[in-house]
């Protein structure tokens, strides 16, 4: 719980959203943009000089949209929105160096898989094991991808 | 100014005449054509030229005051060519009624104002909002049924909280010969409308439950926030019902739908307090708040459910959370005038029985209204100057009325009620005296005094730590610390009211009954108060004259009956001489209708259990005075209100507890009957809490 309201605290406007309906929160996405780690930096593209500036990453932290309300393509809209924010801003200093897009999703959440899959074109990647520490089952997937 | 001369000359009496040629002649110069029209309207009217009346105003709704409901109302009157007292009384009807909610018409009146609405309105105000909701109180039977059908189905669409507010204007019971909206559950339950809405209601939850639209019928699917707004409107109806359990189960089905939606907070908030729990309703309604912290109105609703439930300490958190930022936030809500605020606080002292301090909230109210009544002579040179003649009459008559307003009434009432409390029971204000020394023994007195000495130590020591807070506080907020030769805001001398505490009771009481006599006649309560304060001070006629004056405004409320009572057993003791005691005499006979009082209340008691529908404070009232006279045993006199069980009238949580007061009165003969009545509200309100 204090994940999420952490999650409200740090904001950058461009990548946090409520999505009302009729005057009501129905939904809301939150992401950030965080360095990714040298272990699971890109080397395969370009040459292999030292790579000058680090890569970083757009993470999707929280996406939900109430029950009532789903199967609408708010959740679509949410998430496009975020894109959108990306392609409108990708040359300035706080996006320049994002390469990929991610998040992680819990093994059984097979809506989800769906969604990011099938909607957006993203990929599947590694299984992550015992991510969660209270919910079952613990693990997920990382999902991305590639912005440039 | 040319007006304002007009105004003038329709005020003489039988004028309206000239008025009406004045207008003619002035109009070149006026500007403000809306009100022009609007007076030649109304001299049309006064002098009977009905159908020149209805031309102006059909011109006023071209000019586009088509949504003024008040221009309706003159319009069907002008129709109808009713008397000019029926026009000023229904342009007094607030929001969307008008003359079809204050009188009963005719069906062929009904069928003229149709045919009128047809053929004049409509083909030019197809869209209007007013045009379309004012001929529904025109119509009965399959017609309403149809028209009802429509409307409500474009606000549950659409999303409008207000839709059941504006529904239970259709439930119009006839008093008097004029309409009244019906506010007691059992006379809404009883009437035709909102038989015919529920049936409605419950039309559309089956069908959007079984394939989510509102009409079997309908072509699209509805989006789910109309499912959250339709069972928003029955849990509404549940709560003109007086059904509160079903009220909240649906508003819990809301929330679990959409939990981010502040309305339904507010009204299971509101449930959950007319059932009788306050301390959960808090809760909701703080919940509510939570999810919107710019939004004003919730968080003074919070701020107001506190005060009720006693927790003025954070009450005064929430509504400092719009306040000023620097100072004391009660300061600043003093200067702010917020009467709202004051007036709670004081209700919640005084309940936890902290008289000084709700002494002292009740008359920063009563301060407030002296500045209202001290602003208008700034009014004088201003106004004049500017020429705003028509303004500044009316801030006149205001000023005339202000005594009269609802906030002063409540805050002289409040006022009135401590001090006649403390005059009852002078103890509270001899607490802090010194104890009789002289009848003591030298061992004792010194004793005494070392007490004494000792608690004026410690109080005057937690007065200094609380200062030195305060001071740090707001030096905290503030760099410089608080210079000397501070004004010390009237909020902060005398905190507690001690200074009120000390005067005369009765004098202070007398004051306020006085000025409320003078200027808040018609409401019942101006007279309750007369009464009560004129029995204390002794004085009969004054009381005869409250009893007189209450029995013409509701002979049969429960407050008129019991002081009847009272004072007609006190009369023979009346400290009374040669004219009073003739005029005491006749007059109270002539009330009790020539019974002795006895005799009186018996017959009142067979006229309560007779009817089962009799409204519960008056069966509590009826009991409590055949104990009083003697007239029955307790153990009998309790059947009243037991028996007559909880479906008649005035059935609500406060009533319900006044009764258990009064039954826990009669002692230990009319336990069973406490018993039983404990079980029958907790049943009725099975939510209730401290009902025992």
């Amino acid at each position: 719980e204090t994940y999420y309201k952490d999650v409200v605290e740090k904001h950058d406007e461009g990548l946090c959203k409520f999505a009302y309906w009729n005057g009501f929160v129905v939904g809301a996405a939150c992401a950030r943009v965080e360095d990714i780690p040298p272990e699971q930096q890109d080397k395969t593209s370009g040459d292999d000089t030292t790579i000058s500036s680090p890569q970083k990453r757009i993470y999707i932290m929280t996406l939900g949209v109430l029950a009532a309300y789903r199967g609408r393509q708010i959740g679509t809209q949410l998430i496009q929105s975020i894109f959108d924010h990306y392609e409108a801003n990708k040359e300035n200093a706080e996006f320049k160096d994002v390469v990929e897009i991610s998040l992680h999703v819990q093994i059984s959440n097979d809506d989800a898989i769906k969604f990011y899959t099938t909607r957006f074109g993203f990929a599947q990647g590694e299984k992550v094991e015992n991510y969660y520490r209270r919910i079952d089952p613990p693990h997920c997937y990382k999902l991305y991808k590639k912005l440039r | 100014l040319a007006l304002y001369r007009n105004r003038i000359l329709s005020e003489i009496p039988n004028n309206e005449k000239e008025a009406l040629d004045h207008l003619n002649v002035c109009q070149k110069v006026v500007v403000d054509r809306t009100s022009l029209l609007m007076a030649r309207a109304k001299y049309q009217y006064q002098l009977g030229q009905y159908s020149d009346a209805k031309e102006t105003v059909l011109l006023l709704f071209q000019r586009g005051m088509i949504e003024n409901y008040k221009l309706h109302s003159m319009y069907m009157c002008a129709i109808l060519e009713l008397e000019y007292q029926t026009l000023e009384e229904a342009m007094k009807l607030p929001g969307t009624r008008t003359l079809p909610t204050l009188v009963p018409l005719t069906d062929e009146q009904k069928q003229k104002i149709l045919e009128a609405y047809k053929t004049e309105i409509y083909p030019d105000y197809g869209k209007s909002s007013a045009a379309n909701r004012i001929p529904m109180n025109l119509v009965d039977g399959d017609r309403l049924r149809s028209t009802l059908d429509i409307f409500i189905r474009k606000g549950l669409v659409k999303g409008v909280p207000s839709l059941c507010l504006e529904l239970s204007t259709f439930l119009l019971v006839e008093k008097d010969g004029k309409y009244v909206i019906a506010t007691d559950p059992v006379d809404v339950k009883e009437h035709v409308a909102y038989k015919l809405i529920l049936e409605l209601v419950h039309g559309y939850l089956s069908s959007l439950e079984s394939n989510n639209k509102l009409l079997p019928e309908d072509e699209f699917e509805e989006p789910p926030s109309t499912q959250l707004w339709t069972w928003y409107l029955l849990a509404g109806l549940h709560e003109l019902a007086g059904e509160y359990s079903e009220g909240i189960a649906l508003l819990d089905k809301c929330i679990d739908h959409t939990p981010t939606a502040v309305d339904v907070y507010e009204l299971k908030a509101r449930l959950l307090k007319s059932a009788g729990d306050i301390k959960t309703a808090v809760e909701v309604i703080d919940a509510g708040r939570d999810l919107d912290r710019q939004d004003r109105y919730i968080n003074n609703q919070t701020t107001k459910y506190m005060l009720e439930a006693g927790m003025e300490s954070e009450a005064l958190n929430r509504i400092s959370l719009f306040t000023k930022h620097e100072g004391n936030p009660e300061v600043n809500l003093f200067d702010m005038q917020c009467s709202w605020y004051e007036l709670g606080l004081a209700a919640c002292y005084a309940n936890k029985k902290e008289w000084g301090k709700a002494l002292k909230k009740y008359s920063a109210v009563v301060k407030h209204f002296d500045d209202f009544h001290e602003d208008q002579f700034d009014f004088h040179s201003y106004c004049v100057r500017k020429v705003t003649l028509r303004a500044y009459t009316d801030v006149l008559k205001f000023e005339d009325n202000l005594w009269g307003e609802d906030y002063y009434f409540t805050a002289a009432e409040g006022t009135i009620r401590v001090y006649l409390h403390l005059h009852d029971n002078p103890a509270i204000t001899k607490e802090e005296e010194e104890p009789d020394y002289s009848k003591m023994t030298a061992a004792e007195r010194k004793k005494a005094k070392a007490i004494a000495r000792k608690k004026r130590a410690q109080a005057e020591k937690q007065a200094e730590k609380k200062k030195s807070e305060a001071k740090d506080s707001e030096n905290g907020g503030q760099k410089n610390p608080p210079k000397k030769g501070d004004k010390v805001s009237p909020v902060e001398q005398d905190p507690d009211g001690t200074e009120l505490l000390k005067k005369e009771p009765l004098e202070e009481a007398k004051k306020y009954s006085a000025i409320l006599s003078k200027h808040c006649p018609t409401r019942l309560g101006t007279w309750v108060l007369q009464y009560d304060v004129s029995i204390r001070r002794k004085k009969p006629l004054l009381a005869l004259q409250a009893l007189l004056k209450m029995r013409g405004l509701d002979p049969t409320s429960a407050q008129y009956i019991t002081r009847l009572v009272d004072f007609a057993t006190k009369a023979p003791s009346f400290d009374a001489t040669g004219a009073v005691k003739t005029v005491v005499t006749e007059e109270t006979a002539s009330l009790l209708g020539g019974k002795p009082v006895s005799d009186y209340v018996v017959d009142l008691g067979k006229q309560a259990r007779q009817d089962p529908k009799t409204s519960l404070p008056l069966r509590a009232a009826i009991a409590e005075i055949l104990v009083k006279t003697k007239s029955e045993e307790p153990g009998t006199a309790a059947s009243i209100i037991v028996d007559g069980g909880i479906d008649g009238r005035g059935v609500d949580i406060e009533s319900c507890r006044e009764a258990l007061t009064i039954l826990k009165a009669f002692g230990k003969e009319a336990s069973p009957s406490a018993e039983k009545w404990i079980a029958t509200v907790n049943e009725r309100f099975p939510l209730v809490k401290n009902f025992s």
